[in-house]
């Protein structure tokens, strides 16, 4: 485990394949005879930063859920850091660990301390210490700049300040890779800022990053490349500025007008 | 806000410079700040004469009430005989327990009340009521228990008793209230314990030479069954509610089938079940094949609830658990579980109340004889035939203190878990 991780930024330097941190191909999912995902293909590396945007109802929660198969897609095959995802369940828990994920309705355990959120998986998942993963909890919470409310239980909590400990709790697993499920979606709007600098000094640190998200100043500043959903497909990706300066697709267009 | 006193002010004195205050005072204080009279008067007018017909209602509720009360106190101060309850005592609370084996009565009882004491200080905290309500519940104990020649020795042993508790009350309150290494150990100490503790008072009684089980009657086996049917049933119920919301439909189907039929036939009938059915094709002792039919009994109710509880969850949970890393079972062991258990609190404590008073009717199926039994027994000894009200009104009053306890014991419950307030 940790071999690996010393060893991946180097190999990373070397050549491309191995720069690849998720590779999706040709994969199709089916809610009974509704197709939520047609025939996407995508390959993300290492520290890439990829926005995802779509129309509601366009497949990108069921796109970044098939990522730790939250949802299980039907056909085609996916690869998260060389393990493919299928039926075993050894390689599940392996990728489980390697990718974080934020939900936009945080999903913060209300039973647990706002501390306890955070070691829980550490503790039982990594099998790491109290005193290691109560440590790492809160340096997490500092680096979220709520490190005050170790003690506290989520329902006394912001929105804002929920969906950072849902952050910190993501990364205490120590992930190679982030979901991230429209992290703002939910939240009042003087208490989006706070997330996305969260989210921001996090891809600046160089985590790979997949982000569905309508915030389009994030997406233009932060993202490496976006990609836009629409009907279960992917219909057009690309660079920030191409995106927004130089769109190709009718659709694509239609939906930036809308949304900006 | 401003307007809640009445305009014309009967006291102008004392109140005018109240007024002033209760912008800053919280509503509690300035209530107990106001003249004893008046808040009399307010709340006599709020609780008891709002309307005329209000009058009304208070007037017959008041005569039916004193009515009710004066019939008690005439029966209980003139027209009843207690002695069929004091000469019984013996009989009524520990049947034919061997008079030689006393010691592990007590033994068991001690255990007892440390549990609930360090129960207590664990979880909650002794407020002057439920201090209040035990020194007479301890009398009570202490007079009905005091018998014969050993007088004195039960009073010490019953004191010795109440001191484990109130000592075991005082350590585990000094664990602090947050989760840390103290908490998790002691919590790890007790749980298990509490768990077992039905095996461990049998145990108490029955190893080495102590009762047989044909000797474990009276009040003593209402109170070995019912909590070992409400335990056994908890034990029984968790896997069953995870069953019936499996997935696999083999498992929830085994489930259901099982839950409904259970449930679809009366307590009585599943006694039958221990009788005959059990004794004839399994045989074994009958005060097992009974604690385990209140287990398989009860089990099935429990599972219902603890289901409601497992469907109020978001799916959320569920994923938030997967996506640190949890497998199934630890997801439910640590994220679903503890919220589904806190939701069905409520209708688990009613499941266990019913359960403690339906122990009443093991006596009229089976030969066992707990307190409705040996109840019978004393009257028909002869002496006492004609005082048959008295006895079972004690035996009710017995049934009624428990019950008490423990919905007094759920509502603290509910509120230091802060069930419906997430
Ligand atoms: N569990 C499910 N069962 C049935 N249909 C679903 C389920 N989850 C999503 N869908 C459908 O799949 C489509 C894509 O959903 P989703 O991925 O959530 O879209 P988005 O996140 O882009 O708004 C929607 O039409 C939605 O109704
Ligand atoms: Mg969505």
């Amino acid at each position: 485990m940790s071999t690996e991780q010393a060893a991946s930024p180097a190999a990373g330097a070397v050549t491309s394949t191995s720069d690849d941190m998720i590779i999706v191909e040709h994969i199709d999912k089916w809610f009974g005879d509704f197709q939520a995902l047609d025939d996407v293909s995508l390959t993300i590396r290492e520290h890439e930063i990829v926005v995802v945007l779509g129309p509601s109802g366009s497949g990108k929660s069921t796109f970044i859920r098939c990522l730790n198969r939250l949802e299980e897609h039907d056909s085609g095959r996916i690869f998260v850091d060389g393990i493919e995802l299928n039926d075993d369940v050894r390689n599940l828990n392996a990728i489980r660990s390697e990718v974080g994920m934020v939900f936009q309705q945080f999903n913060l355990f209300p039973h647990l301390s706002v501390m306890s959120n955070i070691t829980l998986g550490p503790q039982k998942v990594r099998r790491m210490s109290r005193r290691d993963a109560e440590k790492l909890a809160m340096q997490l919470l500092e680096r979220v700049g709520i490190p005050e409310q170790a003690q506290k239980y989520p329902a006394q909590l912001s929105g804002g300040q929920q969906q950072r400990v849902a952050i910190a709790r993501a990364l205490a697993m120590q992930p190679k890779i982030m979901l991230f499920d429209e992290p703002t979606s939910a939240l009042d709007p003087e208490m989006i800022k706070e997330v996305l600098d969260v989210m921001r000094e996090l891809a600046e640190s160089g985590m790979t990053m997949i982000v569905v998200t309508h915030e389009m100043g994030f997406a233009r500043e932060v993202a490496d490349r976006l990609v836009f959903f629409d009907e279960g497909a992917v219909v057009e990706q690309g660079t920030p500025t191409h995106f927004f300066e130089n769109p190709q697709e009718e659709r694509t267009k239609l939906f930036l007008s809308q949304i900006l | 806000m401003t307007n809640e006193f009445p305009a014309p002010d009967p006291v102008p004195g004392p109140v005018a410079p109240l007024r002033a205050r209760r912008v800053v005072l919280p509503p509690a204080r300035q209530r107990a700040a106001r003249p004893r009279s008046v808040r009399a008067r307010e709340w006599i007018r709020q609780n008891l004469v709002p309307s005329p017909a209000g009058v009304l209602l208070t007037l017959v509720s008041l005569s039916v009430l004193i009515a009710v009360l004066g019939v008690a106190a005439w029966f209980t101060f003139s027209y009843a005989n207690w002695r069929v309850v004091t000469d019984n005592r013996w009989l009524l609370f520990a049947g034919g327990f061997p008079h030689d084996g006393e010691w592990r009565l007590w033994v068991a009882f001690g255990f007892v009340f440390t549990l609930v004491g360090a129960s207590y200080g664990m979880w909650s905290s002794l407020g002057r009521r439920d201090v209040l309500f035990m020194v007479p519940a301890g009398l009570f104990a202490v007079f009905m228990l005091a018998h014969g020649d050993a007088a004195l020795w039960s009073t010490l042993w019953f004191l010795i008793s109440a001191a484990l508790l109130a000592v075991a009350y005082a350590a585990f309150r000094r664990i602090p209230r947050e989760h840390g290494p103290t908490r998790t150990l002691a919590v790890r100490a007790l749980g298990p314990v509490l768990a077992l503790s039905v095996p461990i008072v049998f145990l108490v009684l029955m190893a080495g030479g102590g009762a047989d089980s044909d000797e474990l009657s009276g009040y003593l086996l209402n109170l070995l069954l019912a909590p070992a049917g409400i335990v056994g049933g908890l034990f029984v119920g968790i896997p069953l509610a995870i069953g019936r919301a499996s997935r696999l439909r083999t498992i929830s189907w085994t489930c259901t089938v099982y839950i409904e039929t259970v449930r679809g036939a009366p307590l009585i009938g599943w006694l039958f079940v221990a009788l005959f059915i059990l004794g004839d094709i399994i045989g074994g002792d009958l005060i097992v094949r009974t604690m385990v039919v209140l287990a398989v009994f009860t089990g099935a109710y429990m599972a219902e609830y603890i289901r409601g509880g497992l469907q109020a969850l978001p799916r959320g949970q569920y994923e938030a658990g997967h996506a640190v890393g949890l497998p199934y079972w630890r997801t439910l062991q640590l994220i679903i579980l503890p919220q589904a258990l806190r939701i069905s609190i409520p209708p688990i404590v009613g499941q266990a109340i019913s359960l403690w008073k339906d122990t009443a009717l093991i006596s009229i199926i089976l030969p066992l004889r707990e307190l409705i039994g040996s109840s019978r027994s004393a009257i028909a000894q002869g002496e006492f035939i004609t005082n048959r009200i008295e006895i079972y009104v004690f035996a009710a009053l017995m049934f009624w203190i428990i019950a008490f306890i423990m919905s007094r014991v759920s509502q603290r419950i509910e509120r230091s878990l802060g069930v419906g307030q997430r």
